[in-house]
């Protein structure tokens, strides 16, 4: 829960660094790439093992993304598709025993998505690639259809929400890890070897949760970007 | 002037006045969810399990609720 806070001036600007954070988010994205890496580098047309099991994570994108946004889907995928594989291994990864290891300023190494700075990261480039792919697909009709009352509140209702929309996405996926490492930590005071086992397993259930939950917000926030108005 | 240990004390006060109300609308969320899927479970067994994806989904934004109430009721304990 507490991080290794790492002080320093970049371009006489005091910038504090998250550590442990950074550390556990390089290796998450290292078990990503190494994942993606083996799983094709030797394509068949008959399926080994790891080709088989990286086929269906790849249907199960293309079938959500078919079933959400009706045009032009599936160029989607590469962002959809990486938020979600590394989501998934950054919560999973607070279920391994690092915490063992003990960092200076009593940091520890715990899944990197209990640090509101990356899932706020992350909810900024969901927010960025929406509204880009909305001007692509509407040009300037993106904000404002018709110069109408009712056209003119709902620009500022969209404007409005390309504050929430990221707020919310961040805290929902930083407050769910985070009140699990609690949950965890006071299960493991109150009676240490028995009741944290099922908090851990319900855990892993809500990383998968959780990761699913950003992709199909995600997915919805593009879908409502790129939709033809009527 | 309102000395710091009092400051302290009521803002674990708030703290504990959050998340009470915050998981008050979580639960109502959790149950409606719940119902939902009894409902539709029961008139079409076959959908139960496109149904309890859904559930699932819906069940995690409404417990966000609650846990945007413990964030703050965590930031109001570091007072």
């Amino acid at each position: 829960m507490e991080h290794w806070i790492y002080n320093t001036n970049i371009l006489s600007h005091a910038v504090s660094l998250n550590l442990d954070t950074i550390f556990t988010m390089w290796f998450a994205m290292a078990v990503v790439v190494i994942f993606a890496l083996l799983a094709t580098h030797n394509l068949s047309l008959v399926p080994g093992k790891l080709q088989a099991i990286a086929e269906s994570i790849m249907k199960f994108f293309y079938g959500t993304l078919d079933t959400m946004i009706e045009t032009e889907n599936r160029k989607h995928v590469p962002l959809v598709a990486s938020l979600f594989l590394f989501i998934v291994t950054a919560n999973l990864m607070g279920q391994l025993p690092l915490r063992l290891i003990h960092l200076k300023h009593g940091g520890e190494l715990a899944s990197p998505t209990n640090d509101i700075n990356l899932t706020a990261a992350m909810a900024v480039i969901v927010l960025i690639y929406y509204v880009t792919m909305g001007i692509k697909a509407k040009g300037k009709n993106f904000l404002i259809h018709d110069f109408s009352f009712t056209g003119i509140v709902m620009a500022l209702v969209e404007v409005l929400e390309m504050f929430t929309r990221p707020l919310s996405l961040a805290i929902r996926l930083f407050a769910n890890i985070f009140a699990g490492e609690i949950l965890v930590s006071i299960a493991l005071g109150a009676m240490a070897y028995f009741l944290p086992l099922p908090i851990m397993l319900f855990e892993i259930l809500v990383a998968f949760i959780q990761a699913t939950v950003f992709m199909m917000l995600t997915i919805a926030y593009i879908g409502s970007a790129v939709k033809e108005e009527h | 002037m309102v000395d710091t240990a009092t400051v302290s004390q009521m803002a674990h006060l708030g703290a504990g006045i959050a998340i009470g109300f915050g998981a008050v609308g979580a639960g109502l969320g959790i149950g409606f969810a719940t119902k939902g899927l009894m409902d539709a479970v029961s008139r079409q067994p076959e959908v139960a399990g496109k149904a309890f994806g859904f559930f699932l989904l819906g069940a995690a934004l409404s417990e966000a609720c609650a846990l945007y109430a413990f964030v703050i009721a965590f930031m109001l304990l570091g007072k």
